[in-house]
């Protein structure tokens, strides 16, 4: 009884301070989009670097000399350890065939060396979970230990800028929608605070009356609630369109958007997530409300 | 139902009121009355928990003000029917809304609502103006509307600040009446006034302040 009538006055106020209403709907609709941009920003970025891993590996360069009984020591002991997905061995000669395969026309660099000057090595994948720079580092650091082997290689600068730039990102999102939910948040404290002004009176009269604070608050809170899914429906509907044009179309005639993802999570949240700022909004907009 | 014991007010360094005490009993229909300024009105907004005395103990209802937990007030006022001075009516809700309002606030069934609401028009004679709108009403006619208001919700206390203000001798004396059937039906009445009309030969309790201070207390 008590929440239909709290829905009625919630739906006359938003009717009478329509233009003030669609206005907050915008500036809403707009923070959200932006958040929903973030998210999308960090959500490509998260799935670049995870793809990276598949294609890291670690080179150990064997020493000169190594009998094949002591390489196949090696070998056997590196498939045992758990940190590691794929060994391969890569002779003196298979090393030299690759770097001609590499070199294709200016192989002719390779002219005049009587003597193969490459080292026989071992290339090691490791499990994709295990791929971090500090792990990489120690794994790289017990290798090293093993006998036969000269020297270990491994992208570490390469390995550290992924890192850095995916932690980078990550903080700016997160700076950038904590901004943005405030400003959402302040949008919908500042909507219902000119509301509750202007109905100052007839609040007073509410209390005089016999009403409890759950009774005044509830039509402010339905209407921050529905300003915060009209942001959000809003966004959502700006989201798809950009999904749409930008992404769809521009994949079309450059294949390489083909790879950004528009995950459809960040649809569905957006009234969810604007529902609930617009009510946390209200919320302290309205504060404590006093009887004396 | 109504006691004051020893309260004082004040604003800033002014005395509203000033040591004053006195009860009203259960079923009783008494005035307090004075010029401009006594302090009638504060000391009905310490009745109706709009004010807080700064001293003495007030006990309405069986209830002590300084006990009260702010949360409960809100229940406490349903028992007290209060017609304001400034009437308080909602100029964007017609005269049923007005009405209907105080039982809104308690969650009551809508048709219960409506057979309530002009029952209490019907009492004041307005029963026909419900669709109206407060600015469409005469002063005498927004003064019933704010009677139906306090009455509706079946007050134990019924508590009126200068009801007869600008009104006419007859609409005045018709409003006297209107107090007088409200308290025989056993609800408490008590009115703040400057009217002699509405409390001569009434033979009820008058209460004098002047300037904070109860000055003295005589029947009519």
């Amino acid at each position: 009884m008590y929440l239909l009538y709290s829905l009625r006055l919630a739906i006359q106020s938003l009717w009478r301070e329509k233009w003030i209403n669609v206005l907050s709907v915008l500036t809403i609709a707009a923070g959200l989009f932006m958040i929903a941009l973030t998210f999308f920003g960090v959500y490509n970025i998260d799935l670049a670097t995870k793809k990276l891993p598949e294609r890291f590996s670690v080179m150990l360069y064997l020493n000169d000399g190594l009998q094949e009984q002591e390489i196949d020591g090696i070998v056997t002991a590196l498939k045992k350890n758990s940190s590691i997905e794929m060994v391969r061995f890569i002779s003196k000669n298979k090393a030299m065939e690759e770097l001609r395969t590499v070199l294709k026309n200016a192989d002719y660099v390779l002219e005049g060396i009587d003597e193969n000057p490459l080292p026989a090595s071992i290339e090691v994948k490791l499990k994709q979970a295990l791929v971090s720079v500090s792990g990489v580092k120690n794994l790289a650091s017990d290798f090293r230990k093993i006998k036969g082997i000269e020297e270990v290689e491994y992208g570490e600068q390469f390995l550290h800028s992924i890192y850095s730039i995916k932690t980078g990102a990550n903080t700016i999102s997160l700076l950038l929608i904590v901004i943005m939910s405030a400003g959402v948040i302040f949008v919908c404290y500042s909507t219902v605070k000119i509301v509750f002004y202007r109905r100052k009176d007839e609040i007073e009269t509410f209390k005089l009356l016999g009403a409890t604070r759950g009774f005044i608050r509830a039509p402010f809170v339905i209407e921050g609630g529905i300003l915060g899914v009209g942001g959000g429906v809003t966004a959502m509907a700006g989201a798809l369109v950009f999904n749409y044009f930008l992404l769809h179309k521009l994949a079309a005639t450059m294949p390489v958007f083909k790879i950004i993802v528009f995950p459809s999570e960040i649809f569905v949240s957006l009234p969810l997530v604007g529902f609930m700022l617009g009510i946390l909004g209200t919320l302290i907009a309205l504060g404590r409300i006093r009887f004396y | 139902m109504i006691h004051f014991n020893d309260v004082s007010k004040f604003y800033e360094n002014n005395a509203a009121l000033r040591n004053v005490t006195f009860s009203i009993e259960k079923g009783e229909m008494a005035f307090v009355t004075g010029p401009s300024g006594s302090g009638k009105s504060t000391l009905l907004k310490i009745i109706y928990f709009s004010e807080k005395p700064d001293q003495g103990s007030v006990n309405i209802a069986g209830w002590e003000l300084s006990k009260l937990k702010e949360s409960s007030i809100p229940f406490l006022r349903r028992n007290i029917g209060v017609v304001f001075q400034d009437f308080r009516l909602l100029d964007n809700r017609n005269v049923f809304d007005n009405v209907a309002m105080t039982l809104r606030i308690r969650g009551i069934d809508e048709e219960e609502v409506k057979d309530r609401v002009m029952d209490a028009l019907k009492i004041v004679n307005l029963r026909h103006k419900s669709d109206s709108f407060p600015r469409m009403l005469s002063g005498g006619e927004q003064q019933r509307i704010v009677i139906a208001r306090a009455i509706v919700g079946e007050p134990t206390i019924l508590l009126a600040d200068e009801p007869t203000g600008n009104l006419d001798a007859d609409t005045a004396a018709g409003i006297a009446r209107m107090f007088k059937d409200i308290n025989a039906k056993g609800t408490t009445v008590f009115v703040a006034t400057h009217n002699k009309e509405l409390y001569r030969n009434t033979g009820r309790r008058i209460l004098r302040l002047d300037s904070g201070n109860l000055a003295g207390e005589e029947l009519s």
